[in-house]
């Protein structure tokens, strides 16, 4: 009655391993997230390591086979370094216009608001939609280097999106997605049970990997950095995680942010910074 | 029984109270406060103020009903347990139950004085209902007495005559008045109807009567049709032409009118040449003479009759051809080749004796299609008479004779050259192409099986007569020009043909060139006639294929030219540089890589260099082409000679030895021509991946060859433009190449799952397709939630009851413990009333 199938395990798992060590569960996490299968984690896990030890025992046996050309050490794909992204105050509000549950946006419900006394200006859900479009359609994104991507609303809900989400590429879509998301609390795939976005528990400290190094994005602040050098000379071992703002207006709140930098002498939008940092990381690692 | 009927019933009733009351109370707070007014101890419970939050504020989401007490509901249910659960508990041990069955004692809400009112008024009503009732029985008895007077009465006042006369015209009235309705409604529509104009509608039902039906148009041609009246029109032009000839005689005022449409007529079909390769359209000129087709007819009939005799002698030859379309390319059937080479024969002979067709005589005539026109107009009286005698052999496609102005209009094909020749000896080009029109029309491969083999037969005289032409000394280039339009369109009618003609014709060259190669003193490039073949076969033929039955072996043999022919004069630059344009033009196309072409221009590049520079620098390139003679046949060495397009022909005319060759004009406008051909070369194999290998080395003769200080500033422009252009392209190709990667494969992009969702989600709906299975769920639902509640219910019942229980035995344990103290203390206090003496009987007895 309580729960008809699937997903049992991890959540025991979790809940054993919670109050010894707290660092474990967050690295395994951070695994999960990398590879494949989230959901049933033990068994689409392996079922990817075995095929690819077993494309990689191909590929050497081929190599053997050939003479003259040199063998390169595989690369293991697990332990490739990842960045996360986190996305504070994203304007996504649910409203109820008529009868309906709607994404409020400044275009469509400007009316509405103003009769609910609210100011239209500040509810812009697009520009989290551009945001992550900038993110997802990245080379970097593609090549499997995102770890996670986190999002906090402005009225402090926040959720998780899975890396390898299609986004919908249209607006009325994203609202349609993000409506369901803010009232289900998670979305699952199209024909599984695993969950792509998932409403979780704040803070989103608890959520972030152990050694990683948090870095906030304002034109307010004093530290101008160049991106692609500071991106290439922090050190692999760190999981990098970037905080950008995506809100029409304010900063972001310095709570948890270990280095707050500006990447430019002008205001940037928030798809903009986004566009930049996953060009500073696929020239770092050499995606093209 | 009754005991638990009792105690189910009030239970049931109190809950359903409760929810109703629960419902109605809840939101507003001043009822809520009165109740708890009324309650009456008014101990504040601080739980009872805490209310219910919402996780999520949703803008526009009404309040109402959301949010709950939950401490309140929690007392009330507790008090609600107290008024029924308790009362049954209480009742639970006994046998008997006292029902307070008084008005308005279930109702709380009312006071002590409120129920007095109420039994008060119910009495009241009791004994007002017990009165009525006496009333009524009183009055009843009093009617039936009443009416049993009335009833005999009034059945005699119904019988009565009078009244029923009067009921009758009643009845009649309304039916009269009915009938009168109806007459007037009727009349009011016919009027309507007579009266009506005929409104649009009714128009149109007119109109359609007499409209006429469509008819089908005419339907199309079909290209069989369209070659049949073109036969047709020539036959009876040829007809008119006759009766002009014929009716010198009775030149009438009848026949200067039909002069006159024949001038018309004439004049029309002369722009009909000009305007393309459209073969009719102009038929309605011939409408006009349609009546006399019985005369058209029997000329008809007799050139039928010559034809076949002509046909059934070369048919064995024609069939020889069928079957040679049929073998196909690779093979060549024994009989068409005999075939063939006879006619190779001729061609080659035609080289040697060119002196028998004279065509000097035809530059005088030159005339302009209208002047023909006029010609025809004037001339007609002068020469129809002398004509006359000869006009049906002429349709009979026989020699025409050469004093005769005006062109026949039926044509039969000529079959091998020297016909041709008579037939378009002493003619105007225009003349030429026209007599080529007209046997094409007539023999139209679309109006008979047999034309066929005709018009394969005339292609291939026709392609001798080309060759012939370039031949001559004089080149009538004009002419040639203008045989290329019917010698492509009857390539197209006859492909097969054509292609099997071409492929002779190449094995053939090849042979001589094979010969010419063997004899170091004779020059191997090839001739202008040759020249000419190729530049036609490549006008033919497509030359965007990837592997063609002529075009792959044409270009295989320029190539080889351009490969193995030493460059021995000047002329031979020139050809070079032609057959390098030539192989471009077909090259263009298909951007397939020539590198003779590419390595002749070059060996010129090089030759344009000074010698001893040359062969210092580029003995790499040299040896590739050792049999070459290197001189600087294209070095210039003054700087004011002019360039200009060269004339190819009159080059091809001079002699080997002319002193052209040796001016530095020729040597530029060769030297143009090269670099405009190598740009064109450069142009289309930029998209090779090699371009940068290839074209290197030809930029640093480039660079060599404009450190000549006698280059004219044009040329130097030029070739500038050329270098320039190949640097640019190899950066371009330099700047995307890049290392060869092992296992190369385009890196795949993780997989990407889609999020599943709804366009318009509306919580606590169910999306799943499958109806049974949504219904089936919030069946579920609904059975799991209220068996939740249900046993919620139950156990917070049961806590009560055991909590009852419990103070119960408390108190019971209380009053035992109580009884056994009071009990114990009796016992005390006499034991020690007993031990100190005050009771006894030794004290009383004392006393």
């Amino acid at each position: 009655m309580v729960r008809p199938y699937g997903v049992k395990g991890r959540k025991l798992k979790k809940r054993k391993v919670e109050e010894p060590a707290p660092v474990e569960e967050e690295e395994e996490e951070v695994l999960s997230d990398e590879g494949e299968g989230v959901g049933v984690e033990e068994e689409t896990g392996n079922g990817g390591e075995i095929a690819e030890t077993e494309d990689e025992k191909r590929a050497e046996e081929a190599v053997n086979e050939m003479p003259g050309i040199p063998i390169t050490a595989p690369v293991d794909k697990t332990k490739r370094p990842g960045v996360v992204f986190v996305l504070e105050k994203a304007c996504l509000e649910v409203g109820k216009v008529g009868k309906n549950f709607q994404i409020l946006n400044s275009d469509d419900h400007a009316n509405y608001l103003k009769k609910q006394n609210r100011n239209p200006a500040d509810y812009r859900p697009d520009i989290i939609h551009q945001a992550l479009l900038a993110i997802f359609d990245s080379p970097l994104a593609k090549a499997g280097r995102l770890q996670a991507v986190y999002v906090k609303t402005e009225k402090g809900v926040l959720f998780e999106i899975k890396p390898y989400v299609r986004i919908p590429r249209t607006f009325k879509r994203f609202c349609g997605l993000m409506s369901q998301l803010l009232q289900k609390l998670s979305i699952t795939a199209v024909g599984k049970r695993e969950k792509l976005l998932n409403v979780i528990k704040n803070p989103v400290t608890r959520h972030l990997p152990v050694n990683s190094r948090k870095i906030g994005l304002s034109y307010s602040s004093e530290k101008l950095a160049n991106l692609c050098n500071y991106v290439a000379a922090a050190s692999d071992d760190a999981t990098l995680v970037f905080v950008v703002g995506a809100m029409a207006h304010g900063v972001i709140d310095k709570e948890y942010i270990d280095d707050f930098i500006s990447i430019s002498e002008y205001p940037l939008s928030a798809a903009c910074c986004l566009n930049r940092i996953c060009s500073a990381f696929e020239q770092k690692w050499r995606i093209t | 029984m009754a005991k638990t009927a009792a105690r189910s019933d009030p239970s049931k009733k109190e809950k359903k109270k409760k929810k109703g009351k629960g419902a109605k109370r809840l939101p507003s707070g001043p009822a809520a406060a009165a109740m708890k007014a009324a309650k009456p101890p008014p101990t504040l419970n601080p739980f009872e103020t805490i209310w219910s939050r919402r996780k999520f504020d949703v803008v526009g989401k009404r309040r109402k009903g959301e949010e709950r007490r939950i401490g309140l509901s929690r007392s009330l249910a507790v008090e609600k347990r107290k008024k029924t659960l308790l009362k049954e508990y209480e009742q639970s041990a006994k046998s008997s139950v006292f029902l307070d069955n008084r008005i308005g004692e279930k109702d709380d809400t009312l006071q002590e004085f409120d129920k007095a009112v109420l039994r008060l008024q119910r009495e009241r009503q009791a004994q007002k209902v017990k009165e009525k009732e006496e009333d009524e029985s009183l009055m009843a008895k009093l009617d039936e007495d009443f009416s049993m007077l009335a009833q005999t009465e009034a059945l005699q006042a119904l019988s009565h005559p009078s009244k029923m006369n009067a009921l009758k015209a009643l009845l009649n009235k309304d039916i009269k008045r009915e009938s009168l309705k109806e007459g007037s409604s009727g009349l009011s529509d016919n009027k309507l109807i007579e009266k009506g104009h005929p409104d649009a509608y009714d128009k149109l039902v007119k109109e359609l009567g007499s409209d006429r039906r469509a008819h089908a148009s005419d339907r199309t041609k079909t290209p069989e049709e369209i070659a049949q009246e073109e036969k047709e029109r020539l036959e009876e032009l040829e007809k008119q032409r006759r009766e002009r000839m014929l009716a010198t005689d009775d030149s009438t005022d009848e026949g200067s009118d039909d002069d006159n449409v024949e001038i018309q007529n004439s004049a029309s079909i002369k722009i009909r040449p000009t305007s393309g390769d459209d073969l009719g359209d102009s038929f309605s000129i011939a409408d006009d003479v349609t009546g006399k087709k019985g005369w058209i007819d029997g000329i008809y009939e007799q050139n039928d009759a010559d034809n076949q005799d002509e046909s059934d002698s070369s048919s064995q030859d024609s069939e020889g051809d069928e079957d040679n379309e049929g073998d196909g390319d690779g093979k060549d059937g024994s009989g068409d080749e005999h075939v063939n080479i006879s006619t190779m024969k001729d061609w080659e002979q035609s080289d040697d004796d060119d002196d028998g067709l004279n065509m000097d005589g035809e530059e005088t005539e030159n005339i302009d299609e209208k002047e023909v026109a006029i010609g025809d107009k004037l001339t007609l009286d002068l020469h129809e008479v002398k004509t006359s005698s000869s006009h049906e052999m002429n349709a009979a496609g026989n020699l025409a004779p050469a004093k005769e102005k005006e062109l026949p209009y039926v044509i039969e094909a000529p079959k091998n050259l020297t016909e041709l020749c008579s037939l378009l000896d002493s003619r105007s080009d225009d003349e030429v192409v026209e007599i080529i029109n007209r046997i094409r029309a007539y023999n139209s491969i679309r109006l008979a099986a047999e034309n066929r083999k005709k018009m394969q037969i005339f292609y291939g005289v026709l392609l001798q007569y080309f060759a012939v032409l370039a031949t001559q000394s004089p080149l009538n280039f004009k002419i040639i020009n203008s045989l290329v339009k019917p010698l492509v369109e009857m390539s197209a009618e006859t492909p097969y043909f054509a292609a099997i003609c071409a492929r002779q014709r190449l094995i053939h060259i090849r042979t001589h060139f094979l010969e010419d190669i063997k004899n170091p003193g004779k020059s191997c490039w090839p001739t202008l006639k040759t020249l000419l073949l190729l530049r036609l076969w490549s006008l033919v033929f497509p030359c965007s294929d990837f592997r063609h039955v002529v075009m792959t072996p044409a270009l295989l043999l320029m190539c080889e030219y351009l490969m193995r022919c030493p460059i021995n004069s000047g002329q031979d630059a020139a050809r070079g540089s032609f057959l390098c344009s030539l192989v471009f033009s077909v090259c263009k196309q298909s951007q397939k890589f020539c590198p003779e072409a590419i390595i002749y221009l070059q060996t010129l590049l090089t030759s344009s260099i000074e010698l001893k520079l040359g062969l210092q620098q580029h003995s790499q390139l040299n040896h590739l082409m050792e049999i070459r003679v290197l001189k600087p046949w294209l070095h210039i060495t003054d700087q004011t000679c002019a360039i200009h397009p060269l004339d190819f022909f009159a080059v091809m005319e001079m002699q080997e030895e002319s002193p052209f060759f040796a001016t530095d004009t020729f040597r530029a406008s060769v030297l143009s021509s090269v670099s405009e051909t190598l740009k064109g070369f450069i142009i289309i194999y930029e998209g090779f991946s090699s371009f940068a290998e290839i074209f290197s080395p030809i930029s640093n003769l480039l660079h060599e060859v404009l450190q000549n200080p006698n280059l004219p500033g044009l040329l130097r422009d030029k070739m500038q433009d050329v270098l320039d252009l190949i640097k640019k392209k190899t950066d371009e190709h330099h700047m995307f190449r890049k290392p060869l990667q092992m296992r190369k494969q385009k890196p795949v992009p993780i997989k990407l799952l889609n999020p599943k969702f709804e366009e318009n989600f509306v919580k606590g709906r169910d999306y799943d397709p499958d109806r049974e299975r949504a219904e089936m769920k919030k069946l579920k639902k609904l059975l799991k939630s209220e068996k939740k509640g249900a046993i919620r219910e139950l156990r917070k019942d049961s806590q009560f009851v055991s909590g009852l229980k419990e103070t119960g035995r408390l108190m019971q344990e209380e009053e035992r413990a109580e009884k056994y103290g009071k009990a114990m203390a009796f016992l005390q206090e006499q034991e020690y009333a007993f031990k100190s003496g005050q009771l006894g009987k030794g004290r009383k007895r004392r006393r």
